[in-house]
């Protein structure tokens, strides 16, 4: 359908141009990083902007295996996935008490769960530092694994919560007038009908975790428990790492997220949205 | 239709709230209030808590650090109101249907995708004195700005990255979203009106979209208040000096590297207060829109 437009062809076309500017200015720190990568520390001195005449690995491997990227990536596809699982839960359960059950209290959790999701991490650090000092977990996975799933779910929360509230309560009402348990109704009922919106909340919960720096700065002090993002963040200040290799260790990070995206395109960028515009 | 509020569903749904409580009650409202606690007392993070009473609040309004936080905070807000018009204006554009629409929305979003780390690292190089942009900028004749070492521009760096750059993706989907829910019948009599491209969305876009928009400058201020910690350490680590701190990042810089944790209290029961401010903010919004 052809929209009513106030702009006319030539003027298109300068708009056009003037995209494209803006899409070149916001690119071109990433495309620095991605030539960059392929080139030796003797060539990025005098070609830094050009792709380089003879692209080199050597950055890569570096960046992997002395960089410990590679162990790093692994730390991250096992902590993230897991920490998933439990959020998940954590997020479909309380969504669905607070979307579709009566109980006295609701109101006043209800909001003080929405009061809780946007404080900063570094406000609660030094008291989570303690706890999980207290329950001996620095270091461990366990550890920033619970810290991230009781930060991030109360957005994830109120997510399932206004999917669920929008969905027909004759829905458990037919399951409770066949005696199912409030537990059947929500896992064999509820849950394989709120699928879409899991889904959602799961890339965000995802991309929350995977790009999480404060709490697993302070609880992964260990190097060899460091996550992939902390990783980054740290080699950033070594001393002695030049610009190639430090962009092969970005090009090696970015894949994830990038490959996320390509494949989840349209549940990515609804996420984006989940949490501001209903339906 | 039944009169549901009157019967309730019994225990099961403070079970099903259990884990959700549980971990709240340990990992945010505890911490938070303990915060208060520890922000009367000198405390090194471990062993005992001394009582001092309002001392640390004394060291914290003669601090200049505390005050650099606050005026850098400051800073980074004004860019809320550059990054809201860059992001309607350009989604303004997006919504006339130009060829490859889709194409430019999702270029702008990659910085989203990445996430903070990887977008500050990535920074930290382009914006060095010696990086790409200074490069580019002696090329063309000027001369170097020091975007990531002087006190007065770092902060500024900062705010054009991650307030107006990373932004623009994540508000364009926002924003083309709420402009979709527009009637477009009420475009096309603008149209027949005469109305011009400006006219139009001061008019008749920005009107209908003022839900949207409110919930983006709140949403900024979250992001500016909030969420600025894995920036500033990937992009400046707070310097030079304390140039570039805002009050998350004097919280660490005190907590855990000075190990002066119960005056790291005393800023964060600052920073509280405003983060209590925008959430209520964030509430109300959320309300006057469901009903």
């Amino acid at each position: 359908m052809k929209k009513a437009s106030a702009i006319n062809a030539g003027t298109r076309l300068l708009v056009q141009l003037f995209l494209l500017a803006l899409v070149i200015v916001s690119i071109f720190p990433l495309y620095n990083v991605i030539v960059a990568s392929l080139k030796s520390g003797d060539e990025f001195a005098v070609n830094p902007f050009f792709p380089p005449k003879s692209p080199i690995s050597a950055n890569f491997v570096y960046a992997a295996v002395n960089g410990r990227l590679l162990k790093y990536a692994v730390n991250s596809l096992i902590l993230v996935p897991s920490g998933l699982v439990l959020y998940l839960a954590v997020c479909v359960s309380a969504g669905y008490a607070f979307g579709k059950m009566r109980f006295r209290l609701k109101r006043p959790l209800f909001l003080l769960v929405l009061f809780l999701t946007i404080f900063p991490q570094l406000l609660l650090a030094t008291q989570v530092f303690k706890l999980i000092s207290l329950l001996h977990l620095t270091n461990t996975g366990v550890g920033v694994i619970v810290t991230w799933v009781a930060y991030f779910s109360p957005f994830g929360t109120y997510i399932m919560t206004t999917y669920f509230t929008d969905m027909p309560y004759e829905l458990v009402e037919a399951a409770r007038m066949d005696g199912a348990t409030p537990l059947r109704i929500l896992v064999q009922v509820m849950t394989p009908l709120a699928m879409p919106m899991i889904a959602t909340i799961a890339i965000i919960g995802f991309q929350s975790m995977w790009n999480e720096l404060p709490f697993s700065l302070l609880i992964l002090q260990n190097p060899a428990a460091r996550t992939l993002t902390l990783g980054i963040a740290m080699m950033r200040g070594e001393y002695g790492i030049g610009v190639p290799t430090l962009s092969a260790a970005l090009v090696i990070a970015m894949a994830v997220p990038l490959v996320m995206f390509l494949v989840f395109q349209r549940r990515v960028t609804l996420g984006a949205t989940a949490g501001a515009i209903k339906g | 239709m039944r009169h549901r509020g009157l019967e309730r569903d019994g225990i099961a749904p403070y079970l099903f709230l259990s884990p959700l409580l549980i971990l709240l009650a340990a990992f945010i409202l505890y911490p938070v209030i303990m915060n208060f606690v520890a922000s009367f007392t000198e405390w090194k993070g471990y062993g005992a808590m001394k009582w001092i009473g309002l001392s640390n609040y004394h060291v914290m309004v003669s601090d200049q650090a505390f005050w650099t936080s606050i005026s850098n905070t400051a800073i980074l807000v004004c860019y809320i109101p550059v990054s809201t018009i860059v992001t309607v204006f350009v989604a303004a554009l997006l919504r006339e249907g130009l060829r490859g629409w889709q194409a430019y929305r999702a270029i702008f979003y990659i910085p989203n995708l990445l996430g903070p780390v990887i977008i500050g690292v990535v920074f930290s190089i382009y914006l060095r004195d010696d990086g790409s942009l200074n490069l580019l900028i002696k090329w063309a004749g000027g001369s170097t700005v020091r975007f990531l070492t002087s006190p007065s521009i770092a902060i500024n760096s900062i705010g054009m990255v991650q307030v107006v750059w990373v932004h623009l993706g994540f508000g364009l989907i926002y924003f083309l979203a709420a402009m979709n829910g527009i009637d477009q019948g009420v475009y096309e009599a603008a149209l027949i009106d005469g109305a011009g491209f400006f006219q139009t969305l001061w008019r008749v876009t920005v009107p209908s979209i003022r839900f949207a928009i409110e919930f983006w400058v709140v949403f900024n201020f979250i992001e500016v208040f909030a969420r600025m910690f894995s920036y500033i350490y990937t992009l400046t680590r707070g310097g030079p000096g304390y140039g570039t701190f805002t009050l998350e990042y004097g919280i660490f810089v005190q907590g855990f590297e000075k190990f002066r944790v119960g005056y790291s209290s005393a800023w964060s029961a600052v920073l509280f207060i405003f983060c209590a401010v925008i959430s209520v903010m964030q509430i109300r919004l959320m309300r006057t829109r469901n009903s």
